[in-house]
């Protein structure tokens, strides 16, 4: 089946917009980049908590995730280290996602999933960091060269380092539970959060879902109902689905756990000028506020909610009852019918001189996008 | 998939073979070397070093590889099978459906909602990784031989260089003693005293001896320059074979990193896409009035069962849509794809004619 021309056609086009990282210092930029983002990024969670619109839990969370990416891209920043020089090894390059995402492919993600499970067995035919050091000064002094194939060694053995290591954001990250309190005569109210790396949209995308159990056993100690919710969330977690979808789905095949709230963060897309391909006025507003180099991006960050609105009682089978959601949509003229969401709430995160063209040229798309500017010393300030 | 690691291990053990014969060659054109330079007879080291059984034994494991990478192929029809399966609905759920279709219905939609091909595409993903991982050690095996045989083969260009300059040097000799025995013996044809012409003769003797000597070492000098010719040509042959060996294993890298990475975003997209359909607009009334009739759950399930399909076309569409083309991209694939099948055109041939053991 895969040798027709059409399948092939399809396959092109379903991978046309992954660009491969394949110069050295084009590649290193890229992570720095990043390294510099995901540290804004903390520090904008702060913020939104002193405005009161996360709790400490949620910003605990959610800044987690945000420290796990980052150290995911230290991860993938040592594998690629190397990229564009000639270690002597057939070596790929990072495919970034060029087009609405800014972010690597989903495929680099369950590679380095690969990667880790075979982390030990390669570590343990390496040399250790001290040696590899001791025969790189050797070459260097001895030979008079640069230590191109030692270097590579040495970042591939930190990469497996940083694996087994652990606390990485995969591609999934299964859900966990956190107890809140009691919400009345056996019902206990808890917090799930789980996250996935969408592959569709390669964004990392983070869920908080707020849910009241009326189970006999608490869920995360109940063997039957906690995996297969598990697996259920993670096998609806998508970008294309939307929250309405997940939720009620959620709700129609488990009767004893009743989803209350439901958010979703999309962290991403990245725009940068020198990386991303983008339309739209964002295009427009990077070009023109000609950053110097780590001021280019601006990094888009959206919250969808879905709260419960009531309850309704439902008859399931011939004598039992089941209580079934039903959800607040978006007051605004059926819009919610398209959004699937209560609210819907936009922010782009940007430095300072990219924040200026952006006030300057103020397109209407914009206008009721929240702006975070960031200044290289931390500071977050924040903008209707 | 227990065919796919049997015939991983078959691969596996055929380059651990076929990578003990190359350097076994290399070794034995390395040892002809060492005794080329303490002046040993190497003819018969070279003839031995025969290339003819390295190979037919590394012809025998690319093909294998080859196969290795089509039996991906057949390790992806298993994904087929899972979308046949998200498509259509169960021997029960039809069997449900005698009764209820909206309980029939519901149930597909509740299977719906649990399938998962991610941890196929991460098998995908690990298995071609193994193959790309076999190669690549055989690639690097190739690399290194190369550089040692090639290394070895400019010390020897340039002992031949020597070996011929010495030749040139010796023959200039023997042709300068020429006039100087002519003039001896025409000395010697017209010399009356018996002394003297004894003397002549002496030097004659002497002259002759010398010549003698020079012819004997031109014939050694010119078997050594004849002997290093061989062992170079042997040596070219050789760095040759590596070359296209290697050449041959990067189009077999190029080939599976270039389908890996498109299934998994091709499948991804499918199963995903399947399972979006999930989500219509009539299926969000259902909210407001709650899950009511079946009547209602019927008609959004006729529409979702259209909408998959409408649901791929709008895909391509929007790809098309907002596509900024990246020729690069597919020409890269035809070009591995044409490589690919130039080499591999029998290998191809078989297995779409299916005919294994044949």
């Amino acid at each position: 089946m895969a040798h027709t021309p059409e399948n092939r056609d399809l396959k092109a086009e379903l991978t046309h917009d992954h660009v491969g990282l394949t110069d050295t210092f084009a590649a290193r930029r890229y992570f720095r980049k990043f390294e510099k983002i995901t540290a804004h990024l903390a520090r904008v969670a702060a913020t939104m908590e002193v405005e009161r619109r996360l709790s400490k839990t949620d910003v605990a969370l959610i800044g987690s995730y945000v420290e796990a990416i980052g150290r995911t891209f230290q991860a993938l920043a040592m594998k690629y280290l190397m990229t564009g020089r000639d270690t002597g090894t057939f070596f790929g390059s990072l495919a970034f996602d060029a087009h609405e995402s800014g972010f690597p492919v989903c495929r680099e993600l369950m590679t380095m999933a690969n990667d880790a499970q075979q982390a030990e067995r390669h570590l343990s035919g390496m040399m250790a960091v001290a040696d590899l050091k001791a025969e790189m000064i050797r070459t260097i002094v001895g030979e008079l060269k640069i230590p191109t194939k030692l270097q590579f060694a040495l970042s591939q053995r930190l990469y497996y380092e940083s694996l087994l290591r652990g606390g990485l954001f995969w591609a999934q990250n299964d859900p966990q539970a956190v107890w809140l309190g009691e919400a009345g005569q056996d019902r206990r109210l808890y917090q799930l959060h789980w996250a996935v790396y969408d592959s569709q949209i390669n964004l990392p995308t983070i869920y908080l879902m707020e849910l009241e159990d009326t189970g006999r056993t608490a869920l995360p100690k109940d063997q039957r109902r906690w995996p297969e919710a598990q697996s259920h969330l993670m096998a609806q977690s998508m970008a294309g689905l939307k929250l309405l979808t997940i939720a009620q789905g959620f709700d129609a095949d488990f009767d004893d756990l009743h989803p209350k709230r439901l958010r979703r963060f999309h962290i991403g897309p990245m725009y940068s000028s020198a990386y991303t391909r983008q339309t739209g006025p964002i295009r427009q507003v990077l070009e023109n506020a000609h950053s110097p180099e780590g001021e280019d991006w601006t990094l888009a960050w959206t919250v969808e909610e879905l709260e419960s609105e009531r309850v309704e009682i439902q008859k399931s089978g011939w004598f039992g009852k089941v209580e079934r959601e039903i959800f607040a949509l978006d007051p605004f003229t059926g819009r919610g019918v398209d959004t699937g969401a209560t609210r819907t709430e936009r922010a782009v995160i940007l430095p300072q001189r990219p924040y200026q063209v952006l006030a300057e040229l103020d397109p209407p798309g914009f206008r009721d996008v929240r702006k975070f500017v960031v200044s290289p010393q931390g500071r977050v300030l924040s903008y209707r | 998939m227990a065919d796919f690691d049997a015939q991983i291990r078959k691969s596996q053990e055929e380059v651990a073979e076929a990578q003990s014969k190359i350097s076994e060659l290399t070794s034995r054109i390395e040892t002809a070397r060492q005794k080329l330079a303490t002046g040993g007879d190497i003819a018969i080291d070279i003839e031995n070093a025969s290339l003819e059984d390295v190979h037919a034994h590394t012809e025998l494991m690319n093909a294998n590889i080859a196969e290795l990478i089509m039996g991906l192929d057949d390790v992806t029809t298993a994904f087929s099978k899972d979308f046949d399966e998200m498509r259509n609905k169960t021997g029960w759920e039809s069997f449900v459906a005698v009764f209820s279709k909206g309980k029939s219905d519901s149930l597909r939609q509740e299977r719906m909602r649990t399938a998962s091909i991610d941890d196929k595409l991460q098998d995908l993903i690990g298995k071609s990784d193994v193959i790309v991982k076999l190669l690549e050690g055989q690639l690097n095996i190739l690399n290194t031989q190369k550089e040692k045989v090639e290394g070895n083969l400019s010390e020897t260009l340039d002992d031949r260089e020597a070996t011929v300059g010495d030749l040139e040097r010796t023959r200039a000799e023997i042709q300068g003693m020429d006039p100087k025995i002519i003039e001896l013996e025409n000395k010697i044809s017209v010399e009356q005293d018996a002394a003297a012409r004894t003397k002549l003769e002496t030097q004659l003797a002497d002259l002759n001896t010398k010549y003698n000597g020079l012819v004997q070492q031109e014939q050694v000098m010119l078997a050594k320059s004849q002997t290093l010719e061989r062992y170079i040509e042997k040596g070219k042959t050789w760095i040759d074979s590596l070359q296209n060996q290697a050449a041959t294993q990067l189009v077999l890298i190029n080939k599976l990193q270039t389908d890996t990475k498109q299934r998994v975003v091709l499948y991804d997209a499918l199963s995903k896409s399947l399972k979006t359909a999930q989500q219509q607009d009539v299926a969000h009334r259902i909210n407001e009035i709650g899950v009511q009739t079946d009547q209602e759950a019927q008609a959004a399930m006729a529409g979702i069962g259209s909408a998959t399909n409408a649901r791929m076309a709008d895909m391509l569409e929007a790809h098309e849509d907002h596509m900024v083309f990246a020729r690069k991209v597919l020409e890269q694939k035809a070009k591995a794809d044409e490589r690919f099948a130039r080499r591999f055109q029998k290998i191809v041939e078989k297995h779409d004619k299916n005919l294994y053991g044949a």
